[in-house]
């Protein structure tokens, strides 16, 4: 190897070092509490995926903002998503829900307000259909 | 021109039939987007359609985007990517170990085994409306109430033919590679220990094994080892995709009989995690390696110097194929219930593994060009530069989705799909494919391209077409907006659909300035002996003369 390649070489390392260390970091808001901190959900919310439906709880879903909500997800038939998104359109989280597993995301909202609820997953030709409005009211 | 030889004739009908799968395919995203787009625009096209397609209902809007999605990569990857690579191998690999293809009965069959595999899978989607997505996810493929039975089970048809071809296009060329018709050959075992390093290895640990043959000494051509160490994640491929296709095959066949089998017997994360292991390695492994090996060769014969960094590029391959069993689990960064040790080691680490394999081989190429100057920027050089510039993008990209917590607001939105996959293989693996038809085909004809300012519109067209159409999509995920999903209409992410079709359409308009150039340098003649046999061309000439 010579020195242009460890120069290059060295630059690499440099950026995977960094670029690592940031985003496995508090420095984004989610790792605080999903890698660096192991406190008990405020609460916890079920959410259950089949036949093409997204049951939530019959007396719907609302939490405070900075209080840290933990969903569990499961799925009866076939892998779905559960995606919030924000009236916009943009999405706060998400994950996969894989069927024969409870599927857990803790998270805490830190604006308030209406979300929706979207499957992120392909799961079938009705998937699009798999839309909830105003699933979850963030409250302050 | 001189008389195109046997192989060299090969070699031009899988260049002929992979670009046709490449003009299928972007039609197919074109008619995609347009639904995305005007959900009405298609409405004669599909009723004429469905006149002919086999099935007891009248699909619906949603059956007919996802049925095409489900073929479009098949299509896209094993119908235009794998016939390039195959027929550029097949001239290649002998061409540079100056011998023969082992076995050359296998190269018809691979020609005709991999066209009806690609084409059973595409009509059972485009037709059958087969829509249970390239990924598979389990059980989807095995729930019969969502994904139509019959059309599931030619299309497993279709994708295993396509496998064992796979598999029959790399025994060819490992055994054209270990042939023992020159004296650096190797025993299969030997190959393997020399692909992972393992005599590397011992002579680092203080023993060696004199005996043991390592493709890093012996010198065989770099390209050469690329293609061997690319063939055995194309090996592994194959085989994990095979397994799955016989799994759902069983399934599919019990519900035909009546006695439809459970599918919860398999544990869908588990699948998920063997599916993806072997999956992926056309991406991260085999594409990346081919890549790398196919800019080693043609960038010092573009250039006339030799490679930067010679001593160290069969270590980043080699690397490279390491490196590539390990980074799966990027594709389950989604997935809370895979273990987080793994989606931060598998997933996000050993993932970054590829930043400096790629980082490398793209420092040794341009170093090379760098190194060269002047160089005459030949076709096959820009776009070989351009396929560079697609792989920087999309790795950039991709190490950005690769990432436990950014992977949180990118999984499964239009940036994994636009701006990492299509990048990757519109712009990196398109721009070296097409690189390598211009570096071939001078080589394999001896005629110069009939027109530079036709290849000037194919690079200017393809380069800028598929940039933006990756950046504008890219953007529309990183505004929330999901691949598979079919949004009513209207919504937030039309004009970037809109754009993106634009873009598409700059694509094509490339593309068919790229084959006018190739069909009028070679001459009509020339190109329909590519597809009709010789004796009715030469029949039809002594007709005319007479």
């Amino acid at each position: 190897m010579d020195k242009d390649e460890k120069t290059w070489l060295g630059v690499l390392i440099a950026i995977f070092i960094v670029f690592n260390i940031v985003t496995l970091s508090p420095l984004v808001p989610w790792q605080k509490w999903m890698l660096w901190s192991d406190q008990t959900p405020d609460e916890r919310i079920a959410v259950e995926f089949q036949d093409y439906e997204i049951r939530l709880p019959a007396e719907g879903v609302e939490v405070k903002t900075g209080e840290l909500v933990e969903f569990v997800a499961t799925s009866n038939d076939v892998t779905y998503g559960l995606g919030v998104f924000r009236k916009g359109g943009t999405m706060v989280f998400q994950m996969q829900v894989v069927p024969g597993h409870e599927n857990k995301i803790t998270w805490k909202f830190d604006e308030p307000g209406l979300y929706d609820i979207r499957s992120t997953e392909y799961s079938g030709p009705r998937s699009p259909e798999m839309f909830v409005e105003d699933a979850i009211q963030v409250v302050p | 021109m001189k008389k195109i030889g046997w192989m060299e004739k090969w070699t031009l009908r899988f260049a002929v039939v992979g670009l046709i799968f490449l003009a299928m395919s972007g039609f197919e995203g074109i008619l995609m987007r347009t639904q995305l787009a005007a959900p009405d625009a298609l409405n004669g096209m599909e009723t004429a359609l469905n006149a002919i397609r086999p099935l007891d209902h009248e699909p619906t809007k949603a059956e007919l985007f996802y049925g095409m999605m489900t073929a479009h990569p098949i299509v896209g990857i094993y119908g235009f990517v794998y016939m390039l690579v195959m027929g550029a191998f097949y001239f290649l690999v002998p061409y540079l170990l100056k011998k023969e293809i082992r076995h050359k009965k296998l190269v018809p069959v691979n020609f005709w085994l991999h066209v009806s595999g690609v084409m059973i899978c595409w009509l059972s989607g485009f037709f059958g409306i087969f829509n249970a997505m390239y990924t598979l996810y389990w059980p989807l493929p095995v729930y019969f109430d969502r994904v139509p039975l019959i059309p599931t089970i030619t299309f497993i048809i279709g994708a295993a033919i396509v496998m064992v071809n796979i598999l029959l296009f790399s025994y060819n060329m490992f055994s054209t590679v270990l042939s023992k018709s020159n004296p650096r050959s190797y025993s299969f075992g030997q190959f393997l220990r020399a692909a992972f390093g393992i005599s590397r290895l011992m002579k680092w640990l203080g023993k060696e094994d004199e005996n043991a043959p390592d493709l890093d000494y012996n010198g065989l051509p770099v390209f050469i080892v690329a293609v061997g160490r690319g063939s055995i994640d194309t090996v592994i491929n194959a085989i994990v995709l095979l397994v799955a296709g016989v799994l759902i095959l069983v399934y599919g066949v019990a519900a035909l009989f009546g006695s439809p089998l459970d599918p919860s017997a398999v544990d869908a994360l588990v699948y998920k995690n063997w599916f993806w292991w072997g999956l992926d390695m056309v991406a991260d492994g085999n594409a990346l390696m081919y890549t790398a090996g196919v800019w080693y060769l043609l960038i010092p014969l573009l250039t006339g110097r030799e490679l930067v960094g010679r001593s160290v590029v069969k270590t980043v391959i080699m690397v490279d194929l390491l490196v590539s069993m390990g980074v799966w689990s990027h594709h389950l960064l989604g997935d809370q219930v895979q273990p987080l040790f793994m989606r931060i080691l598998s997933g996000q680490l050993i993932t970054w593994g590829e930043f400096f394999t790629m980082g490398l081989t793209i420092f040794a190429s341009l170093m090379t060009i760098w190194k060269a100057r002047p160089v005459k920027m030949t076709p096959a050089l820009r776009f070989i530069l351009g396929s560079i510039f697609g792989f920087a993008m999309g790795g950039v990209a991709g190490l950005i989705q690769a990432n436990v917590g950014l992977n949180m607001v990118f999984h499964n939105t239009q940036w994994v799909v636009a701006l990492r996959a299509h990048t990757f293989l519109l712009t990196g693996v398109g721009m070296m494919l097409f690189g390598v038809v211009y570096a071939l085909l001078p080589m394999l004809t001896e005629l110069e391209l009939r027109s530079k300012r036709l290849v000037d519109v194919h690079f200017w067209g393809w380069i800028v077409g598929s940039v933006v159409m990756a950046y504008v999509m890219g953007m529309a995920g990183s505004q929330g907006m999901l691949r598979r999903m079919l949004y009513p209409h209207p919504n937030p992410y039309t004009p970037y659909t809109v754009i993106a079709m634009g873009s598409g359409i700059l694509m094509a308009v490339g593309f068919l300035a790229f084959l006018v150039n190739v069909v009028t340098t070679l001459g009509w003649t020339n190109a329909l002996s590519l597809v009709v046999p010789e004796r009715w061309l030469e029949r039809k000439a002594e007709t005319v003369a007479a």
